[in-house]
């Protein structure tokens, strides 16, 4: 094996990020010198994983890379491993992608920052953290990749220490991160005393169909740390308070990249490690849980006022679109759901980085003192409404296209099963789907167009090297729109294929012919990724689909006749309200931009106040949810599987 | 005798988290996330013990079928965890020390302003 060898991409890809990590703190003081190590240590990983798709992607090939040429003695593996297929190349590439743009974007956003040394030795041991986790073929580095992605990205969020709520936010992200790798680690532990290996592949032949007590506590372990680090409900407030308070470019690598990791980890636990996709109560979890996280954080971020904040829960309902895909565990369902975690990171970063954007030039992100800024902002307005379209799934943009093959996959599994349910998660998404774009109408108003506050004539164009970087997120959203064949063909159908080929992933780490002599004939292949039915036009279902969605709108809003309501801000806003409903004491009333949908949230006002209680910003009780969640997910484990 | 190590590891871990969800201090919020992390040692360490065993440490040729010694694996594994633990533990009080900077007070019921 040759040193240049495409067999030692994955290792140099993980070490170019460490390697930029320690050079920026000797090196750091002088800014061309820290610029240049910035960019080539993100340039270098991106270039050196798109130099794989070829052999990975098209030829499905799986490189195993054994650190010290220690291959496995005797069926055992005992070197550590790292190991790339299509489901790790397609995540690695996701952020490689984010890293590198975030990272052009940086370079000109936080020049007025202090100590911004220790902000890209942070910023890449993040990089790094998630690469490694998503490159990783053992168990253990699993958990440390985590842990260095948990910490980097709490001391990011504790950054600019002055803006309020970043210490809080660091705070809390901290005591819940925590609890969630430590889940990770006692899992990992309890797997180990079981199987006596922490390589995935071996554990993957191992485990399956040998469940004891030991290996279900385990299962839920696992699962609750890696939501933790996905940040699916109940875990969703520590990503709207991390998001807010930290700077733009790593609310980008937050949101982007780092709930990915999340995920990834979940398809290799439930599809890979313990197989356990093929029970109707996972997928029913699953599914579940991705519809109640879509649903609550879109309705939370209706209520927001503040830009990232509200951008932070809108993250947190797509990642629900990607769970609630990937757990229909059909050929399409996954394939839709990568598809629409690549969107994901794509038009959720460049809508942060518009909006680190505002706060740059205004320095502020509330949207009740922007305004009117298009015309002095004219490049970054239209990079905005680029990003707002995609992630409402408007065509030709990239969301349309991963939306109705999330819509298609989730119709088409009712129809296979005759589950009903599945068709009220169609309508989940869609109703979602709307409510996002209604959100990001009032976004757009308040901030872009409407009159213009005397705070924001100051502002102007930012400089070209930002736009430069949400050009190119732009540029990529509208291009995996209008091209969604040549992605599914070349990234998400390779990735959604290897999610369920355990058998040769297990065969290449260790040995042609492992799987077979251990798991006997089970070894299970991948199913066919089915288009057909996409592009199916029945207007009579979308008309039935239209009335439920009406009849839960009515049920909700009609719900809850008490009149304990909290969000209530002054008498000026009752008398809107009043106005509204014929029982006006004044002629006309100013509604802002920002308040754009009052008579919708007046109307669900028993609903809002009853979720603004409930996330009460106390650490305590997000622990609380953290323990119930555990707690609810080991009586599954041991019930169920 | 090594069902109690058991027993006491799990009994750390709850421990810990019940010392996260109910206590209102931050510090304690903090010895809480330690001794879920101790716990979680304890366990890692326990898993590895072989009874009789030695240290793993052999020179080459003095190993043989018959010798008996702990996993090797767990221990190392304890070590990284103990670093890590001290690691949060480091960076959760230099937060806290900012938060009662700026806040005044180590009441987690007071330090909310991002809620809703």
């Amino acid at each position: 094996m040759s040193f240049l060898s495409y067999q030692h991409f994955p290792i140099f890809t993980i070490m170019l990020y460490f390697l930029g990590a320690f050079l920026i703190v000797v090196f750091g003081k002088a800014k061309a010198l820290r610029h240049a190590v910035a960019f080539l240590c993100t340039a270098g990983p991106l270039a050196l994983l798109i130099s794989l798709i070829g052999r990975v992607m098209v030829h499905g090939e799986i490189i195993s890379y054994w650190m010290g040429n220690r291959t496995p003695v005797g069926d055992y593996a005992i070197g550590i491993a790292l190991e790339v297929d299509a489901l790790s190349l397609f995540f690695g590439l996701l952020v490689a992608t984010a890293v590198f743009v975030a990272c052009l974007y940086s370079f000109r956003y936080m020049e007025r920052d202090h100590n911004v040394p220790q902000y890209y030795t942070l910023y890449l041991m993040l990089a790094g953290g998630v690469m490694g986790l998503v490159l990783s073929g053992d168990l253990f580095n699993m958990f440390i990749m985590v842990e260095i992605l948990t910490f980097a990205a709490v001391a990011l969020t504790a950054f600019r220490n002055k803006v309020t709520g970043a210490l809080e936010a660091a705070f809390k992200y901290l005591v819940v991160g925590s609890i969630g790798s430590t889940c990770i680690l006692a899992g990992t532990i309890i797997l180990y005393a079981q199987a006596r290996t922490l390589n995935l592949a071996q554990l993957a032949a191992v485990i399956p169909g040998n469940f004891g007590v030991s290996t279900k506590l385990a299962f839920a372990l696992l699962f609750i740390g890696f939501c933790t680090k996905a940040f699916i409900v109940p875990f969703h407030p520590l990503a709207a308070d991390a998001h807010g308070a930290a700077p733009a470019s790593v609310s980008v690598l937050i949101s982007g990249v780092l709930t990915k990791s999340g995920i990834y980890g979940i398809i290799r636990l439930v599809f890979f490690l313990f197989q356990t996709m093929n029970l109707g109560t996972m997928q029913f979890w699953l599914v579940f849980l991705g519809s109640v996280s879509m649903f609550v954080c879109v309705t939370m971020a209706l209520a927001q006022h503040d830009f990232k904040r509200l951008l932070a829960f809108h993250s947190i309902s797509q990642i629900g679109y990607v769970l609630t895909a990937v757990g229909l565990a059909t050929g399409l369902g996954i394939s839709a759901g990568l598809y629409h975690a690549m969107n994901h990171t794509l038009f959720k970063g460049l809508l942060f980085l518009a909006a680190g954007a505002v706060l740059h030039e205004t320095g502020t992100t509330d949207l009740g003192k922007l305004g009117g800024l298009a015309k002095k902002m004219p490049h970054t307005a239209a990079l905005f409404l680029i990003g707002a379209a995609s992630i409402s799934g408007i065509p030709p943009f990239n969301g349309f296209a991963s939306k109705w093959l999330i819509y298609q996959a989730t119709y088409q599994k009712a129809a296979e099963t005759g589950n009903i349910g599945f068709a009220l998660v169609t309508v989940i998404a869609l109703v979602t789907s709307t409510l996002t774009l209604a959100s990001f109408v009032k976004v757009t108003q308040s901030v872009f167009f409407g009159q213009m506050p005397e705070e924001c004539k100051n502002a102007k164009e930012v400089p070209f090297g930002m736009r430069f970087a949400m050009g190119i997120l732009a540029l990529l959203c509208i291009l995996t729109g209008l091209f969604p064949g040549l992605v599914t063909r070349y990234l998400t159908e390779p990735a959604a294929k290897a999610a369920f080929a355990a058998g040769n992933y297990i065969n290449a780490m260790m040995g042609q012919g492992y799987a077979e002599r251990i798991m006997g004939a089970a070894a299970p292949g991948a199913p066919a990724v089915s288009f057909a039915s996409s592009g199916v036009w029945s207007p009579l279902s979308w008309l039935l689909l239209l009335m439920i969605a009406l009849l839960a709108i009515c049920v909700v809003a009609l719900s809850g006749k008490y009149d304990k309501v909290s969000v209530r801000s002054s008498k000026e806003v009752e008398k809107k309200y009043q106005l509204f409903y014929g029982g006006e004491t004044q002629s006309f009333s100013q509604v802002g931009g920002g308040d754009l949908f009052w008579g919708f949230k007046h109307n669900w006002r028993h609903y809002f106040s009853f979720m603004h209680d409930l996330h009460s910003g106390i650490v305590n009780d997000y622990s609380l949810w953290a323990v119930v969640a555990l707690a609810l997910a080991i009586v599954y484990a041991l019930i169920v599987l | 005798m090594i069902t109690l190590n058991y027993i006491a590891s799990f009994f750390l871990i709850v421990l810990g988290l019940y010392c996260i969800v109910v206590k209102y201090d931050l510090v304690k919020t903090v010895i809480g996330l330690s001794v879920m992390d101790y716990g979680v040692n304890l366990l890692i360490i326990t898993i590895g013990y072989h009874p009789g065993g030695t240290a793993p440490i052999f020179t080459a040729g003095e190993i043989n079928p018959a010798s008996v010694f702990v996993d090797p694996i767990p221990q190392a594994l304890t070590l990284t965890s103990i670093v890590i633990g001290a690691c949060v533990t480091a960076m959760s009080l230099s937060l806290v020390i900012k938060l009662r900077e700026m806040y005044g007070t180590l009441d987690t019921r007071e330090i909310r302003r991002l809620r809703g």
